[in-house]
Order: structure tokens, then sequence, then C-alpha cells
């Protein structure tokens, strides 16, 4: 009885070994191929459940995904042989997997190598030929299109790839030329900073200036006025005074000039020798006043 | 038998158990399965024996079997949460996408993949990239991303998030290095936000990743650190020129007022110049008019009551030296300068001390006045005969 169960048991284990070695599925996210004997026997075999024949045959999946090459930064030049550092990313994935296998012995790393090879001497014919600027900035996109576009001709039909994107991630300047840059940069600050400082002082003469004119002016102006008031007023004193001593200017001359004496000799310490022949001491010698006239 | 017992034995706790738990059907087909094992090792062996035979192995195998059996069915269930998306492979090939709820499938045949699609994913990246002038900026940015197709994120692509870093680095550059710093630093972030977006989702529908930008946000761009004191001292700058034309503008509301209150000042004065020699001209003549007035009426008597109150005022208030010598042209001696300095004590202690200049001007002015009434009173004399 154990016999028998014991032969059930190597039977059973036979069968599901077996079974285990001659089904295998096809993952959808995968690419296979078949090998007789090492010779390639069925390429490109669908996702699902296959069979084979243990021993025999021998199958090798690859990853059908779009798989990305991330390239180590390399140092290029541009047509003005300026140095830039570029860092740039592949998609990539199998599009024959028969020529892949071949070609690669459906190793990724081995594929990525010759697709870096080929990515690196495209991306350097492609920088020769542009400008700094236009790499940078304007013509990206148009680069990667020539770029991908002859990488394809070349990987088709000898790798068995489709490369579907190559970009640019990063585009730097060299250490020494990103210091002149930022010396440049700086220097740029610099100017806009005096441009700045500059002309708030322009603006500040200006407003100091008006403000000073428009004292000027105003002061001027009130000169003026005050002139042609103050000649106003003596022109109408004179006026008053003409039209009032016209009435008897002999007799107006005679007031004035005493006026005038009286202030004249208003001060106390004014002096004068007098001749006593004079008319004001007519009466002092002789009290009927005929003293002076002999 | 020996061994014909202990399994009757046996028989009967595992046939109260199957009457108890196992359901019927399931217990119905257990039996004809073990039956038919039975069978296969019984006609082997010899009829007889065929049934008693199988009782040794039969128990632990069913059991298995059924255990095998329930776990395997069991393991086939599973829950799909209302953020998540199955994605169903059977034999490898892509079959469906299932939403949320209980569901089964068939475990070892079908392959589950479970992926979140609503949850909101965050990527964030920094870094130091050239603008379209060939300056250098530092620029923070995040993109916030859903997978909107759970089929493309699990089977197109290995790794799609990686791809999505890749792809977000690619495109923010190309984008910063299509605007001029000032654009990148300042107004034009918003609109360079946008831009990276379309250009990332273009990227990542070329690439059938599944995966859906929802925003991109450009958290910081500042220009490198080299040069960021350069890029504060403008601030400041600004900054100066504001103060300095504010400056200019306090003098300017400063000096105007007060230029405008000087010169008012300045009218006033003039205007109360002229009234005032205006009322002084109008008093003036109206006093010459009445005094006139009464002039005419007597004119002989007055002019000379008006010529000898003038000359006693005259006379009162000045020191007098009278000269009563024929020939006023005789040399003689005047010790002004003795008599000044008396007149001067005369006038009270407050005045006593002039300076030798004034003293001076006093004795200029005294001998001209001698000169000029020697003069005067030569005239007189020669006009006296009249």
């Amino acid at each position: 009885m154990s016999g028998r169960n014991l032969v059930l048991l190597v039977v059973l284990a036979v069968a599901v070994l077996i079974g285990y070695n001659s089904l295998y599925i096809v993952k959808e996210t995968e690419r296979a191929v078949m090998l007789e004997f090492g010779r390639l026997d069925q390429a490109d075999i669908a996702p699902g459940l296959h069979y084979k024949i243990p021993l025999v045959h021998e199958v090798r999946m690859f990853d059908a995904r779009i798989l990305t090459f991330d390239a180590q930064p390399e140092r290029y030049l541009t047509v003005e042989k300026k140095a830039i550092m570029v860092d740039s990313f592949a998609k990539w994935r199998i599009r024959d997997v028969n020529t892949y296998y071949t070609s690669t012995n459906g190793e990724e790393t081995r594929a990525e190598r010759l697709l870096a090879q080929r990515i690196n001497e495209g991306l350097r014919n492609q920088f020769a030929q542009r400008s700094l600027l236009e790499v940078v900035s304007g013509e990206r996109d148009q680069l990667m299109v020539d770029l991908i576009e002859s990488l394809n001709r070349f990987t088709n039909t000898s790798l068995g790839i489709e490369v579907i994107d190559v970009r640019v991630k990063r585009i730097e300047l060299p250490e020494d030329v990103s210091g002149s840059v930022f010396l440049r940069m700086t220097s740029e600050r610099e100017r806009e900073a005096r441009e700045h400082r500059a002309k708030g002082r322009e603006q500040a003469e200006v407003i100091k200036a008006d403000a000073d004119r428009q004292q000027a002016v105003i002061a001027a102006g009130a000169y003026r006025d005050s002139e042609l008031i103050r000649g106003e007023g003596d022109a109408k004193a004179a006026a008053i005074y003409a039209s009032a001593f016209n009435k008897n200017p002999e007799f107006y001359s005679f007031v004035r000039s005493l006026n005038a004496y009286k202030e004249t000799f208003s001060g106390a310490g004014d002096f004068m020798l007098v001749d006593p022949d004079s008319e004001f001491f007519r009466y002092l010698k002789d009290p009927k006043g005929e003293t002076s006239q002999p | 038998m020996a061994w014909n017992e202990p399994g009757g034995n046996n028989q009967d706790p595992w046939g109260g158990k199957k009457g108890g738990d196992g359901p019927p059907d399931l217990d119905e087909a257990l039996k004809s399965f073990q039956d038919k094992i039975g069978k296969i090792f019984g006609s082997s062996k010899g009829g007889g024996s065929g049934s008693g035979g199988a009782s040794m192995g039969r128990l632990p195998i069913g059991i298995l079997l059924v255990v095998l059996l329930v776990v395997y069915f069991v393991a086939g269930f599973y829950k799909v949460n209302e953020q998540e998306r199955a994605v169903i492979l059977r034999l490898g090939v892509y079959k469906e996408t299932k939403s949320s709820g209980l569901h089964w499938n068939p475990a070892f045949i079908d392959e589950v993949i479970q992926e979140n699609v609503t949850r909101k994913r965050f990527h964030s990246t920094q870094g130091t990239m050239l603008t379209e002038d060939l300056n250098i900026v530092d620029i923070t940015l995040s993109v916030q991303y859903i997978i909107s197709d759970a089929r493309d994120f699990v089977l197109n692509v290995k790794e799609p998030e990686v791809s999505l870093r890749q792809a977000t680095d690619s495109a923010l550059r190309h984008v910063v290095g299509s605007n001029v710093m000032h654009e990148v630093l300042t107004e034009g972030r918003a609109a360079i936000a946008v831009d990276v977006q379309q250009r990332l989702q273009q990227y990542l529908d070329a690439y059938t990743t599944g995966i859906l930008v929802d925003t991109v946000n450009i958290e910081n761009s500042a220009p490198p650190r080299e040069v960021q004191a350069a890029f504060d001292d403008v601030n400041k700058a600004r900054e100066d020129e504001e103060r300095v034309k504010n400056e200019a503008q306090t003098y300017a509301n400063g000096i105007i007022p007060e230029a405008r209150g000087r010169a008012q000042r300045t009218i006033e004065e003039a205007n109360a110049y002229r009234d005032r020699v205006v009322a002084q001209s109008e008093g003036e003549a109206k006093r010459f008019e009445q005094l006139l007035t009464e002039y005419s009426k007597a004119p002989e008597v007055t002019r000379e009551r008006l010529y000898l109150d003038a000359i006693q005022d005259v006379m009162a208030n000045t020191s007098k030296v009278m000269v009563d010598v024929e020939g006023g042209n005789n040399m003689m001696y005047l010790p002004l300068d003795k008599i000044v300095e008396r007149s001067q004590a005369n006038l009270g202690g407050n005045r006593v001390e002039l300076s030798q200049q004034v003293i001076d001007q006093l004795v200029d002015r005294t001998t001209e006045q001698v000169r000029r009434e020697i003069m005067s009173s030569s005239r007189n004399t020669t006009r006296s005969p009249r």
C-alpha cells in the first residue's frame, strides 16, 4: 500500500514539474522570444498562457514597457565653442523583439549603453550646429525632434528599439563660466541700483530747484507789486501836495522852509553862530528896530 | 481484519462532523471524488479490500483538498476602495479595470493590481537653471497629479513616477529657458506655471503614463545666492529713490508757503506805506490850506509871526554863539570842542559818553553851520539897505 502511494506521489510530482516547466505566462508588460536549443524559434510571443517543451525550448522575456534611460551629464560645445553641461534622459521601448534579442542578447544595460553612445553623439552633433541661446531657449523642441528622428533611423533597424523621446533636463554652464555669469548679473543689478539712486537724486534736484524758483518768483513778484503800490502812494501824495501847494507856492516855500529849519535844528546838540545884525535880532539892540538899517 | 476495526471507529466522528458542518453538495462532490480515487487505488490491488485500502489516505487528503479549495476560493475575494481602481490581468493579458466594491477573481489565474486614482500625489523639484537672457535663477516647483488611467499607469511605463520627475525637470527648464529673467522672477511666474503644466502633460501623454497633472506651482523663484545681495541692493536703491524724492518734496513744501507768506508781508508793507504817505500828504495839504486861508486874511502879520515862531524854536533848541564883529571874515578862535562837550553834559548823564567819531561829526556840522550863518549874515547885511 505505501509503495503504491509513493509511486502516486512521484507521478504527481513529475506531472506538476512538467506542467510547471511547459506552461508559461507572458504578461501584458512583457515581450518574449522562444528558443529551441538556442536557436530562435518563435519571436514576439503575444501576452497570455503558452506552452513549451521543457529542456527543448527556452523562453526569454523582456520588459515591453516604456523604459527610461537617464544619461550621465556630458560636456558639449556649442557652435560658438562655449562649453555646456547637459543632462538628458531618453524614453525607449522594444520595437522588434527579434532584433533586440539578437543585437543586445536581451540585456537592458547593454541596450542602454549602445543607446547612450548614440544619444551622446546625436546631442554633440545637434549642439555643435546651434548657438547657446538657441539651445537654451527657442530650439529645444526642434533639436529633440531632429535628434529622435536620427536616432530612430539607426535604432529601429539595428537595435530593435524605438526611441520615443529624448529630453534635455539640465543645461548648465561650467563652474568658471557660471562664476562670470554671476559677476555679470551682479554688475547688471548694480547698474540698475545706481540708476535708481541717480534718478532719485535727479528728481530731488528738480523738485528742489523748482521750489527755489517758485520761491524767487514769489519774492520778486511781491517786490514788484510792493514797488507798484509804493509808487502809487507816492504819486497820490505828490498830487495832493501839488494841488494844495499850488494855491500859493511862495507861501508854501516859506512855511516849508520854516518847518525844515525847525526839523533841522531840533537837536539840543546843534550849535549856531548868530550875527546880531540878522532880522531875528532886529529888536535886540534897538527897541525901535532900526539898528540894522543905518 | 485488524485494520477494519479502527477504520470503522474512525468513520463515526467524521460522519457526525459531515452531518453538522459541511454543506451537502460539497460533501457529495467530495465523496464522489474520494470514491474515484479509491477506485483507482482499489481496482489495481483487488476489489474486496478496495474501500478499506483508501480509508487510511482518504481522510487527510480529503480534508486537505477541502481546505485548499476553501482557501483558494476565499483568496479570490478582494475589495476595491472608492479611491481605487483594480486592473485585472488574466493569465498575463489585460482583461478589465474594476471600480470600487467587492470582487472575486480566481487566484493565480488573474492578477489584480490596485491603484489609488483619486489621491493627489505630490512632487517637488528645485534647481538652478538658465533663462533666455542667459541669467541663472533658482526655482522651486511643485506638481500635484492624479492617476487618470490606472491601466496605462500600471502597464505602459516602467516607473511612471520617475518619468514624471524627469519630464517635470525638462519641461520646467524648457519654459524657463524661453523666458527672460525678469519675467521668471516677477510677473511671469503664473504664466510659466501654466506653460510648464501644458508641456508636462504633453510629455506624459506621449509616454502614455496615465498621469493627469492637476496643478503646477512655482513656489519660489529667486536669483542665485551668489547675486542675492545685488538684487537686494536694487530694492534698496528703489527705496532710496523714493526717499530722496520725498525729502526734496519736504523741502519744497517747507519753503514755498514761507515764501508766499513773506511775499504777502512785502505787499502789506507797501500797502501800509502807500496809505501812510497818502494820509500824510492829505493831512499836510489840509493843514497848509487852512493856514493859507488865515494867511490870506492877514499876510504880513502872519508871515512875521510864523517866522519868529520858527526861529524861536530853532534858537531855543540850539546852542548859540553870537558873533558881534564887523567884517565876519576875521580870524577868530572858538573852542568848539569845549562848547560841544559842555552842551553834551547839559543833556544829562545818559549821553555823556559819545565816541570821538560822533563828536567829530558834530564839530564838522557845527563848523559848516557857522560858515553858512556867516555867509547868510553877510548877505543880510548886503540886503539890509532894502
